[in-house]
């Protein structure tokens, strides 16, 4: 036991401890893991998840592979994603990578990995092992080799564009095809570019020359995809990495890899976050410091004026550039919150008083500045936004605070920041956090939401009695099918949503596209509007008629309109949409998961009568006739669209 | 960097790259004795002994290596080569 506590010691060392100190730590790290898992391996695969990290090399990674995924442990489970790697290059390095990636991140993947240079054949051949395998996803790990046509050098324009096309189509039809069979969304790599070439710089000026050729090639192909597509930029993660590293031909030669081998680790960590962002598991949440985060020096020390931010020097201008970025993030539907050890007017001076700081407080979706330690301020906030830790991010100069974060919310995303603000950028988007695969209008006025849910909490603390406030609100709600308008954001709600979740059912793109069209679906979509702004499409029911039942397959609401008889509002419609459809029952499942004990009781309070139980899962149904009563809500129903 | 502290690093990384703990490698070592040793963790090999030595092997090595009667003598010698030029 005692050794095994000096193990546990060693571990936790090593985890709470910035890259500096990890790397001369990762062998003790190692040794440690191997003596824990002697006695348990499931507690060492547990603790190596958490030490995956992009940070790591190539051998590194590997090493730590096999606690993470022991080759004897029984995987492939019914709940694991089902991802196909089919590679232009060999993949036989990446999948590993990839696997072990979404591992640290919790996300269980069963991997069909096609044989090297094989994906037109998987794709089109019948019969063939991925038809079997019916994937979920499919990775088309290509590269710039696996362009059929390439132009010769003489060509001129129009013969370029026509070849361009022609290599376009076929694309598509491969995608068309993925789609087609098994329903799967497509991650599709988009071509790396080579700097240099016979031309030299004038290949800027000839279609015919390679660079050109495979520029306009990536930008049809963005064009000419379907939403079901989702883009992996390999371009731009070759460029990133760098050039030299990143086109290294010799393993390229003798083994065929799709990249210099220093370039393995940044590449799988990349397709992983795109994965991640699919099933939407993205992080939701930047958690700001302020002193020598935001701006140098301390506020409280220096005063708002004293502080170095802004023009005229290097220092202050990279604060200036962090926050432009982090800005960006926010726009874009990341929301952000300030946790810091100050007093709270104190905090708020530079951002009330100085006309230079770009991060303005109403970019700033929970304020907390005081004395407390950062792991419970970080837990009040996760409380006031509604939003889970494991969504967080906390971005913090000081190692003694990114530890105590790191040991008491294990769950919390914690960058190291080097000491030079220059390089702040860089030390967070390497993470990729906040990849997302569909922008939609709701992520561009999300954090807005959060304010105006912040004054509608304001307003209900006036109101004695619920039924006033809630007749005060003025909610109308729009009704309607998952369309070609709102089909993204249904996904996106039906993928992240965990707690108002009757069945945590997962569906891709793809699949939410096939259910639209099928004969034997319905499916409903709610947007809810109020006085104090749009709140967007805030609810999913995906239904199933079978002769004379209309079987709830899946139930999804935002969490931020709990409490507003939104949940009342649906079920009528459900009454209606079972009557119009001839059905004389509702049926519904509540199956539990750790996150939606929310909804243990959903059906129940909207006047379901239980129909079994097996196990933890229970089921629940409603006989529609003509005794039915509307359920009472303060909900109109927006006739201009419904 | 002399022999035996050459010898001595590529012994941690046959232990890092197979996991085996108790792997003593020698000269006459071939992919036959060690279990693992296949063209995947071979791979894996040249990739660690890169990073692990700061160094890079020339095309002509890695096909060399992959070639009948090469054994961990060959690859020590050619570790050497590298480091030296």
């Amino acid at each position: 036991m005692a050794e095994d506590q000096r193990a546990t010691d060693a571990i936790c060392a090593y985890l709470q401890a910035d890259v500096a100190a990890r790397a001369s730590g990762f062998d003790p790290f190692l040794d440690a893991l191997t003596s824990l898992a002697e006695d348990d391996e499931d507690e060492a695969r547990s603790w190596g998840r958490r030490a995956v990290s992009p940070l790591l090399d190539y051998s590194s990674l590997l090493e730590l592979r096999r606690f993470v995924l022991p080759a004897k442990a029984a995987r492939g489970s019914t709940k694991a994603l089902r991802l196909a790697i089919l590679g232009g290059p060999t993949t036989n390095q990446l999948r590993r990578l990839i696997e072990l990636f979404l591992a640290g991140e919790g996300i269980e993947v069963e991997i069909h990995e096609a044989d090297y240079g094989l994906f037109r054949q998987e794709i089109l051949t019948p019969g063939s092992g991925l038809d079997a395998f019916r994937p979920e996803i499919v990775f088309l790990a290509t590269s710039a080799r696996d362009v059929g046509r390439v132009p010769l050098i003489d060509m001129d324009e129009e013969a370029v564009c026509r070849m361009a096309a022609a290599e376009v189509a076929d694309w598509v039809r491969l995608w068309e095809t993925v789609h087609g069979k098994w329903n799967a969304a497509v991650l599709q790599n988009n071509f790396e570019i080579m700097p240099g070439g016979a031309l030299g710089h004038y290949a800027l000026r000839h279609a015919a020359a390679r660079q050109n050729y495979l520029e306009r090639l990536n930008r049809l192909l963005v064009q000419s995809a379907p939403s079901y597509v989702v883009f992996h930029d390999l371009r731009g993660l070759a460029a990133e990495a760098g050039a030299r590293a990143w086109f290294d031909p010799r393993f390229y030669l003798e083994f065929k890899m799709p990249c210099g081998s220093e370039c393995l680790a940044t590449y799988g960590h990349s397709v992983a976050c795109l994965v991640r962002a699919i099933v939407g598991r993205s992080k939701k949440v930047v958690v700001l410091d302020l002193d020598n985060t935001l701006w140098g020096g301390e506020v409280g020390d220096l005063g708002p004026g004293g502080i170095r931010l802004g023009q005229g020097s290097g220092e202050g201008e990279a604060f200036l550039d962090f926050q432009r970025y982090l800005k960006e993030l926010r726009d874009r539907g990341v929301l952000l919150a300030v946790c810091s050890k100050n007093d709270e007017d104190k905090a708020r001076e530079p951002f009330e008083q100085r006309a230079d700081m770009i991060l303005k407080l109403s970019d700033i979706s929970c304020f907390v500045a005081n004395w407390e330690n950062k792991a419970d301020n970080l837990r009040s906030i996760a409380r006031r936004l509604d939003l889970k830790l494991d969504s967080f991010v906390f971005v913090d100069d000081r190692p003694a605070e990114r530890a105590v974060v790191r040991r008491l919310l294990p769950e919390v995303a914690v960058p190291d920041l080097p000491a030079d603000p220059s390089g702040y950028i860089q030390a967070l988007a390497m993470h990729r956090y906040t990849e997302t695969v569909a922008f939609t209008r709701e992520d561009l006025s999300r954090a807005q939401y959060y304010a105006e849910n912040a004054r509608r909490e304001e307003l209900a603390s006036r109101f004695s009695d619920i039924r006033s406030f809630l007749a005060s609100l003025g909610m109308r709600m729009k009704v309607e099918p998952v369309n070609a308008l709102n089909i993204e954001r249904a996904t996106q709600l039906i993928n992240k949503s965990n707690q108002f979740n009757l069945t945590t059912r997962r569906y891709t793109l793809a699949q939410m596209h096939e259910m639209a069209a099928a004969g034997d679906w319905r499916t409903l979509t709610f947007s809810l509007r109020d006085n104090l702004g749009d709140n967007g499409l805030i609810g999913v029911v995906l239904l199933r008629k079978a002769e004379k039942s209309l079987i709830v397959d899946t139930w999804v609401m935002s969490c931020r309109v709990l409490q507003r008889g939104v949940e009342q509002f649906a079920r009528n419609e459900l009454v209606e949409l079972a009557r119009k459809e001839g059905c004389d029952r509702i049926v519904g499942t509540y199956i539990p998961t750790a996150k939606n004990a929310l909804v243990k009781d959903h059906f129940a309070s909207l006047g379901f009568e239980p129909l079994g139980a097996e196990g933890e899962q229970t089921s629940w149904s409603l006989s529609i006739h003509d005794l039915v009563e509307p359920l009472a809500h303060y909900i109109e129903r927006d006739a201009a669209h419904g | 960097m002399d022999d035996v502290d050459v010898r001595k690093r590529l012994q941690k990384i046959f232990r890092d790259v197979f996991g085996d703990p108790t792997i003593e490698i020698r000269d006459d070592m071939t992919a036959k004795d060690i279990e693992g040793w296949d063209s995947l963790a071979h791979v894996d090999l040249i990739i660690a002994v890169e990073q692990k030595m700061k160094m890079k092997f020339a095309v002509a090595d890695i096909s060399l290596l992959k070639e009948p009667g090469q054994n961990v003598g060959s690859f020590l010698r050619l570790i050497q080569q590298r480091l030296g030029s």
